[in-house]
């Protein structure tokens, strides 16, 4: 499939992530997209409606409506492929961005809350996000938009892996 | 021992303070039973209202002068003080504190009482400051670093008020993990430096590093001097809200030097002009430096600990335990780096670093020679000195493309900015021109970025390198990364580049190895933290 083949090649040297986020994130993204994108156009023709809708407005809110448009499509598709997660024995390993991809590995051992926080966007979507807390202040990892039983069974297994790493996580 | 050419004793400790700071009526922290809830000390029922008046300090003049033009009463004024006093007297009676042989307890508040722990084997950091006020007491304010990052305010772990002998017991206590002779403790610090050769050679460590007077010369180098003209220009603020400042310009050589001044052409002054501003710069600056730095000594005691003790007017001491101690960055400021000095600044995890690095008590070196930064955190760490200033790993041509790229790019845009703007206001041709310096400038950033850019790994230490204006080393032990994070733009991509970042507990949290080659990146992380990388490595 060209979609797997354009998911490994990002970072040569690194494996993918073993599982894929919720195939509702497309649209959950989308949504979002067309939420943002859509109050942006709204602004730009109410400019123009105080400007009295000359022809560079109007260049302007096509160009705006085609960009927003293109973000709409692109970006939670392009999201999907890229979004990725996995948990093994020793650590947490995600996968997020989709113009600029961040990658985020943290040790099981070291994880010290785990916590998940449902949006009201993500529960109309019936969607959650996982985020594991680490003692530095940079290194949380949040694993967006998993199925909302998906992400209550990990909450609990990762509670269970971190109870057992001694240490004080440091 | 004797003291090299520091500072002289001349700043030392006002005979008040150390002298009659004995803690009978208290007897210190005990050895480690679990009885007992300690009190502050009483010298602290003084401490507190003074310095909430000092705070008030404007206000309180303010109504004085308000007093003074419309004769009402100086009830306010009262009030104000009586309330310093109660919160004053409410703090000594509510705080308490308690070790056990696992944790220390504070408790604070009349009404709604706070009960804060921290178990003692996870405390890093301890530190005593006095301020004036304080020394002249004979008190200390005693603070307690843990490996936490987001105390808010209120839940820090401090004890403001102690007398110096008890300070000190608390001090040998948290940080050597055993109970310390509580007389023993008292005697030393009731002995003033110079007085007591043979308990001070114990109470004063092995010396790593001390003040030179010739390390004044790194003062106007940073930006510590704007800083204090920073405050400076704040009092002077407040001084002009309450209307001194009318008499002050109103007065006869103010306006004498005004007069002067008009009376120059343009370019005297300018020229009188910058060197007035220079010349104040410079006084600041080495005012700053002295204030903050004056007595600086880095010393190593026995068990593992280290401690910086600096300051004329407040003094302050931070205690580091050395296996708490995660790494060291050596920063170089430009200007500072032009004139071959650095600064040392300690990454552990009860002192943040960042912002106002300095009131933090992170500082293990002031600005001083390059070599004696290397020396002194080759020596804090344990490792060659070779690492702290030897040559390191470059990132590339493509790394040396982007940085290019970048520069040049963002000069463009600020030459083309104001192009647009000389050509929109009509404004002299010789305007963009002149702009157009910028783009050479933005060169030769690029290029240094580029060669400040680096990193190596060798001995479980990873050393990053970045910046031009303000250029860091850092060295952190690897046994200290606590994740990792790897960003790529779109444009890194496609250039075989990332962003590697190394998060901690410690110091700045994150510590990026900025656009290396994606291989060779991969290789430092599984070199640094073996499994945890190598699991996903294809």
């Amino acid at each position: 499939m060209t979609t797997e083949r354009a998911a490994e090649a990002l970072l040569p040297g690194l494996r993918v992530p073993g599982n894929r986020v919720s195939r509702r994130a497309i649209s959950y993204w989308t949504a979002r997209a067309v939420l943002s994108g859509g109050s942006v156009v709204v602004a730009v023709v109410i400019g123009a409606a105080a400007g009295g809708f000359s022809s560079a407005w109007d260049a302007a809110i096509a160009a705006t409506g085609v960009a927003a448009a293109a973000h709409a499509v692109i970006m939670p598709r392009w999201r999907y492929r890229v979004h990725r997660w996995e948990v093994t024995d020793q650590a947490l390993y995600t996968r997020s961005g989709w113009f600029s991809v961040h990658w985020r590995i943290a040790p099981i051992s070291r994880i010290q809350t785990i916590d998940s926080h449902r949006s009201i966007g993500e529960r109309l979507f019936g969607l959650a996000n996982v985020t594991a807390t680490t003692a530095s202040a940079a290194g949380p990892v949040r694993i967006h938009a998993l199925d909302r039983e998906l992400a209550d069974t990990l909450l609990d297994q990762l509670a269970v892996a971190t109870g057992q790493a001694p240490g004080d996580a440091t | 021992m004797t003291r090299p050419d520091v500072a002289g004793a001349a700043a030392d400790d006002p005979p008040s303070a150390p002298g009659k700071a004995g803690s009978r009526d208290q007897g210190g922290p005990d050895r480690g039973s679990d009885t007992g809830w300690l009190r502050l000390s009483p010298r602290s029922l003084v401490v507190r209202p003074l310095t909430d008046l000092a705070r008030l300090l404007p206000l309180v003049a303010g109504l004085l002068i308000l007093h003074s033009r419309t004769g009402s009463s100086l009830i306010w004024g009262v009030l104000a003080a009586v309330a310093a006093v109660v919160t004053g007297l409410i703090h000594w009676i509510s705080t308490r504190y308690r070790i056990t042989d696992e944790r220390v307890y504070m408790r604070r508040g009349l009404l709604s009482t706070k009960l804060l722990s921290v178990a003692r084997d996870r405390i890093r950091t301890v530190d005593v400051t006095a301020h004036l006020l304080h020394r002249v007491l004979g008190v200390c304010r005693v603070s307690i670093g843990t490996g936490r990052n987001d105390f808010r305010s209120g839940e820090s772990f401090h004890l403001d008020g102690l007398t110096r002998a008890d300070a000190e017991a608390l001090r040998s206590l948290l940080l050597a993990g055993r109970p310390v002779a509580n007389g023993a403790a008292a005697d030393d610090a009731e002995q003033p430096d110079e007085a007591a050769p043979a308990p001070a050679a114990a109470e004063q460590g092995r010396e790593i590093a001390a003040l030179r007077l010739s390390w004044l010369r790194f003062a106007p180098l940073t930006l510590t001097g704007l800083v204090v003209l920073g405050v400076l220009y704040g009092f002077l603020i407040q001084i002009n809200e309450i209307s001194i400042n009318h008499n002050l310009a109103g007065s006869r050589p103010v306006r004498l030097i005004v007069a002067d001044f008009a009376a120059l052409d343009i370019a005297q002054r300018v020229l009188v002009g910058a060197a007035v501003a220079v010349v104040g710069y410079v006084l600041i600056a080495l005012i700053g430096y002295v204030a903050v730095y004056w007595n600086f000594r880095l010393a190593e005691f026995g068990v593992g600990t280290v401690r910086v003790t600096r300051g004329l007017l407040s003094v302050r001491a931070t205690t580091i335990s050395l296996n708490r101690l995660r790494g060291v960055e050596i920063s170089e400021p430009l200007l500072l780096r032009a004139a071959r000095g650095a600064r040392c600044i300690a990454i552990t995890t009860g002192l943040r670093v960042g912002r106002g690095a300095e009131h933090e008590g992170s500082v293990l070196l002031p600005p001083a020679p390059r070599e004696v930064a290397t020396d002194v955190t080759a020596r804090l760490l344990g490792v060659p000195v070779e690492l702290c200033s030897g040559p390191l790993e470059r990132h590339g041509p493509a790394a040396l493309r982007r940085r290019y790229f970048r520069a040049l790019t963002s000069a463009a845009v600020i030459v083309a900015g104001i192009g647009v703007a000389t050509w929109a206001r009509h404004g002299p041709v010789w305007v963009p021109i002149a702009a157009l310096v910028l783009l050479p400038a933005a060169g030769f950033v690029a290029v240094d970025r580029y060669h400040n850019l680096g990193h190596r790994l060798a001995g479980g230490w990873l050393v990053t390198r970045t910046g031009s204006f303000a250029r860091r080393r850092s060295i952190i032990g690897t046994d200290a990364i606590i994740g990792w994070r790897i960003h790529q733009t779109w444009f890194q991509r496609r250039q075989g580049l990332m962003t590697l970042t190394a998060t901690t507990a410690a110091g700045q949290q994150h510590y990026s190895l900025r656009d290396v080659p994606v291989a060779e990146g991969l290789a430092v992380a599984a070199a640094a933290t073996g499994d945890l990388i190598r699991q996903f490595q294809a």
